[in-house]
C-alpha cells in the first residue's frame, strides 16, 4: 500500500504539471507533422511518417524522461518536502520503488497518447494500423524507463545540472556502444582503449532497445530482438534501481 | 503511560565536508530523556543542534554515534514511526495537492483504511481550524495554514509521540496560541510532545521541561518549574501610605514608583520584605500586594548560555 501510495502521488504529480502537459501536446503536434514530411518524399510516404514519428517518440520521451526524473527528486529534496514523507514508517527503498512506479506510469501514458498519435497518422495514410509497430514502441518506453531509472540514480548524488548531463551522456553514449566496440578493436593500442572498454561495458547498449529501423523496413529484423530487448531492458533497469535504492537508503536529508 | 518517552544516549552527527572542506560535528555525545506523557522543549539558539537532533529521531539523518530509543523501540526501525508524528521547521508540502489529498496521502502511508482515513482527515481538518480550506490547494495556503496542516498530518496516526521542529516560530500571535493550546490538547490525550524553540516565552507556558542545547550537546536539563523558581530576582511591594509619612520610609528614592494612588516599591530580595512591611505599618500605610519576581525562562535560558 505505501509503494502505491507514494506512486499514485507521483502520478499525479506529474500528470498536473504544465510543462510536461506542454511537452507532451508538441510531441504529438511533431508526430502528426510526419503527414506533411511524408508527403515531401517520393513513394516512401508511409515509411517516413513510421520512421519520423517513431523517432520523434523516443526523442520526447527521452525529454520527458529526463525532465521528470530530474526534476522530481530535486524538488523534493530541495523543496524539503521530503522530510514529512521520509520520516514516516516507509522504507527508503519503497519511497524511491513507490517514485519510480509513478513516473513509469506517467511515462506509459506518454507513450500510449503518442503512439495513439502516430497510429492515427499511419491509419490516414494506408487505411489500416501497423501493428508491426508495436515491438519498437514498446523498446522505446523500455529504453525511457531505462533513462528515467538513470535520471533517478544520477539525481540521488549529484546537482540537477551534472544529472541532467550524465543522463544525456548516457543516451548518448548508450547509442554509440557499437562505434565504441569497433573502435577499440580496429585500434587497440590507443593509449586510453581502456576507458573506452570500461565505457562500453558499462553503459548500456541502447541500441538493444532500438527496432527502429528494422520495423519501418531499412534493416532486417533480428531474431528474437523483442524479448532479448525486453530481458536486457528489464534486468538493466532492475540492477540500476537495486544501486539508486542503496545510495538513497544511506543518504542524509540535510 | 509511565516511563521514557524517548531516550537519547551518546547521540553524536559528524556530517562529512565537501571536498576540501572540512567535517562539521552538528551534535557531541548528546544524552537526552523525555518522559511519556509530558511537553519537553529543546531550546538553543541558531545552529545549536536542535534539527539536527530531532532529524536523527526521524530517521532523516544517520547517526555517527549513539542510540534512539523512542517508546522502548530503536529509533531507526521502520515500525518505530507508526507511532511517532513528526513536523517538520516550516514545512513544505506538496503544492499540487489540495489539503484533504494531502492528508490522505499520508494516512496510506500508514495503511489506514479508508474508512479511518476519512474520519480521521475530516476530524483534524476541524481541529486544526481548517475544515473550510480541506479542498483547496496547498500552494495558495498561506505560511501559518501550511503550518496547521502541517500538525494535522503529524497527528494523522493519532501517534504516542509528537515531534515538533520549531513550530511556533512563523505564526503571528493568535497562531500561536492556537498552536499552544493544540499542544496542550495532545498532553491531555496522553501524548508525549517533543518540541523545539527559540521563542522562550512559548516554552515557558507549555513545557513541562526543557533541555538546553548548545554546540550540539546538552548544557542543561529539568523541570521547568525547577530550574527557574526559587531564584528570586526582587520582590516588588505596592501599598498605599499618606503623601507626609511617606518620607518617614527609609527607602531610596529611586527604588520608589508612584503610580497613583499606590506606590511601587522594589526590593533587591526577599530578606528585606519583613522591614519595609513593618515601616508601611508603622507609618498608617496599607499593603496592596507583595509579588516575588521570579527569574524568567529567557533570563535563565540566556545565563547558561554565557557560563
Amino acid at each position: 500500500m505505501r509503494i502505491r501510495a507514494v506512486a499514485v502521488n507521483t502520478f499525479r504529480e506529474t500528470i498536473r504539471n504544465r510543462v510536461l502537459l506542454n511537452i507532451l501536446i508538441f510531441a504529438i503536434g511533431m508526430i502528426l507533422l510526419s503527414l506533411v514530411i511524408g508527403d515531401w518524399s517520393l513513394y516512401q510516404q508511409s515509411r517516413v511518417i513510421k520512421d519520423f514519428g517513431l523517432s520523434a517518440m523516443s526523442i520526447f520521451g527521452l525529454l520527458i524522461a529526463i525532465f521528470i526524473g530530474i526534476r522530481l527528486m530535486v524538488q523534493e529534496l530541495e523543496q524539503r518536502t521530503i522530510y514529512v514523507v521520509a520520516s514516516k514508517p516507509i522504507h527508503r527503498w519503497e519511497l524511491l520503488l513507490g517514485k519510480y512506479t509513478g513516473l513509469s506510469l506517467t511515462l506509459a501514458v506518454n507513450v500510449l497518447l503518442m503512439s495513439l498519435a502516430l497510429g492515427a497518422a499511419v491509419w490516414l495514410m494506408e487505411g489500416t494500423p501497423d501493428w508491426k509497430l508495436a515491438p519498437a514502441i514498446v523498446l522505446i518506453y523500455l529504453e525511457i524507463c531505462l533513462i528515467v531509472a538513470f535520471a533517478l540514480f544520477f539525481s540521488s548524488f549529484v546537482s540537477p545540472t551534472l544529472a541532467a548531463i550524465f543522463t544525456l551522456a548516457i543516451f548518448t553514449i548508450g547509442h554509440l556502444s557499437g562505434f565504441l566496440r569497433d573502435y577499440v578493436e580496429i585500434y587497440p593500442d590507443q593509449g586510453f582503449h581502456w576507458l573506452l572498454r570500461g565505457i562500453y561495458y558499462t553503459a548500456p547498449n541502447l541500441e538493444m532497445l532500438n527496432l527502429k529501423m528494422a520495423v519501418v523496413g531499412y534493416l532486417p529484423t533480428p531474431p528474437n530482438a523483442l524479448l532479448w530487448g525486453l530481458v536486457y531492458g528489464i534486468s538493466y533497469t532492475l540492477l540500476l534501481l537495486l544501486l539508486t535504492m542503496l545510495i538513497f537508503e544511506r543518504r542524509d536529508f540535510k | 503511560m509511565s516511563g521514557a518517552a524517548i531516550q537519547i544516549e551518546g547521540l553524536t552527527k559528524v556530517y562529512q565536508g565537501e571536498i576540501g572542506k572540512p567535517r562539521v560535528t552538528g551534535l557531541k555525545d548528546l544524552n537526552c530523556v523525555v518522559n511519556a506523557g509530558e511537553v519537553y522543549a529543546f531550546l538553543g539558539p541558531n545552529g545549536a543542534g536542535k534539527t539536527t537532533a530531532i532529524k536523527c529521531m526521524t530517521r532523516l539523518l544517520r547517526p555517527t554515534r549513539g542510540r534512539i530509543q523512542i517508546l522502548g523501540r530503536d529509533g531507526r526501525r521502520r515500525e518505530t514511526m507508526n507511532r511517532v508524528g513528526y513536523l517538520p521547521e516550516q514545512p513544505n508540502l506538496y503544492g499540487y495537492l489540495t489539503g484533504r489529498e494531502f492528508l490522505d496521502f499520508i494516512a496510506r502511508l500508514f495503511s489506514l483504511s479508508a474508512k479511518w482515513r476519512k474520519q480521521r482527515i475530516d476530524s483534524l481538518m476541524h481541529r486544526v481550524g481548517m475544515a473550510d480550506k480541506a479542498s483547496m490547494l496547498i500552494r495558495n495556503y498561506s505560511r501559518g495554514m501550511m503550518q496547521r496542516l502541517g500538525l494535522a498530518q503529524a497527528l494523522i496516526n493519532d501517534p504516542d509521540v509528537l515531534i515538533l521542529d520549531e513550530p511556533m516560530a512563523s505564526l503571528d500571535p493568535v497562531g500561536r496560541k492556537d498552536f499552544r493550546d493544540l499542544i496542550l490538547e495532545c498532553k491531555k490525550e496522553g501524548k508525549t510532545v517533543f518540541f523545539s524553540s527559540h521563542i522562550l516565552s512559548d516554552a515557558e507556558l507549555i513545557a513541562d521541561r526543557v533541555g538546553i542545547i548548545k554546540d550540539g550537546h546538552l548544557l542543561r536539563e529539568g523541570n521547568l518549574h525547577e530550574l527557574i523558581s526559587g531564584q528570586i530576582t526582587s520582590v516588588e511591594v505596592t501599598f498605599q501610605v499618606d503623601e507626609i509619612r511617606l518620607k518617614a520610609l527609609s527607602v531610596p528614592a529611586g527604588n520608589m514608583i508612584r503610580q497613583d494612588p499606590n506606590i511601587m516599591i522594589r526590593l533587591p530580595g526577599l530578606d528585606a520584605v519583613p522591614g519595609i512591611l513593618e515601616q508601611i505599618g508603622q507609618c498608617g500605610g496599607r499593603i496592596i500586594s507583595v509579588i516575588p519576581q521570579k527569574k524568567s525562562l529567557e533570563s535563565y535560558f540566556m545565563d547558561e548560555l554565557r557560563r
